[in-house]
């Protein structure tokens, strides 16, 4: 069951980053909230609060380097301290910096590029492997496109998406490209912009 | 590096665990020290062996993570070895 007290959990969560900070070395400050489950959750609950952790302070840039690796690990320890099931993940977020919306900027690039290769190309447009949230950002971009439908494909760590022409599925899909620490931001993805 | 720091790593590492865990009693860690790194060896009831590593290792991966951080900040290396009991 999603939260079922979130005083309790909110304390569970500032436990270990008090630890983190404390026993670490880090320079950080954090401050939990609450607020509504997002519109596109997977989580059919509209009871269901989401813990939001924003996180701040000198060493904050260390979360948001090689694609938020760090800003991810916290988060996700928090998650299974609280004992979620991963369709629960969206209930608690953490950010520092801004970091999540730059993402889901660059995730909309990265989306509008891919698009337009598979509409110039005909042929699927294999992503690098990436992690349930983000493919869940990349398929709903495409869901808004009329021309064009998104597959995930692949097991575990190595899962990435296939876009397609609308109904081509049965086109073989390329060999996803190799992941950059980075992420799509740093793997050139905006270069396609550059042949417009 | 100063003992100071050495003994709050392998704290936090403890705490982490404790926090991961159903029996938080059995979290042991032990510390080996060398010149360029220090080992953290962590040791849990077998039952929660598979809580520490995590589907597809995610849970040791963030756990590293936060220790490569933490390496950045005290200039010492520090690394997480999870023991599995054999018997």
């Amino acid at each position: 069951m999603p939260l079922a007290n979130l005083q309790q959990a909110a304390q569970q969560v500032a436990n270990f980053l008090n630890n983190v900070i404390r026993l670490g070395g880090l320079r950080l400050k954090y401050r939990i909230s609450a607020s509504a489950l997002p519109a596109d959750s997977l989580i059919d609950d509209s009871e269901a609060q989401v813990l939001n952790v924003e996180i701040a302070g000198p060493d904050a840039p260390m979360l948001t380097q090689r694609g938020g690796e760090l800003l991810r690990s916290l988060e996700h320890i928090a998650l299974q301290i609280l004992r979620l099931d991963p369709r629960e993940h969206d209930l608690v977020s953490f950010d520092a910096l801004n970091f999540k919306a730059l993402r889901a900027q660059e995730i909309q690039m990265a989306a509008e590029t891919a698009a337009n290769k598979v509409r110039e190309s005909g042929q699927p447009y294999a992503f690098p492997p990436s992690n349930s949230r983000e493919r869940r950002m990349l398929h709903l971009a495409f869901k808004d496109m009329e021309d064009v439908e998104s597959h995930s494909l692949g097991e575990g760590q190595e899962r990435y998406l296939v876009v397609y022409p609308k109904g081509k599925t049965h086109l073989p899909a390329p060999t996803p490209t190799m992941p950059s620490r980075g992420g799509y931001g740093d793997r050139g993805g905006r270069g396609g912009f550059r042949r417009r | 590096m100063t003992q100071m720091d050495m003994l709050s790593v392998d704290d936090l590492v403890r705490e982490i665990a404790k926090a991961l865990v159903d029996a938080p009693e059995a979290v042991e860690v032990e510390t080996v020290s060398r010149e360029e790194n220090t080992v953290l060896r962590l040791r849990v009831a077998p039952q929660d062996v598979g809580k520490v590593i995590g589907k597809q290792g995610r849970t040791a991966r963030s756990v590293r993570t936060i220790l490569g951080a933490v390496s950045m900040k005290m200039h010492h290396r520090y690394t997480l070895d999870i023991l599995e009991e054999e018997d």
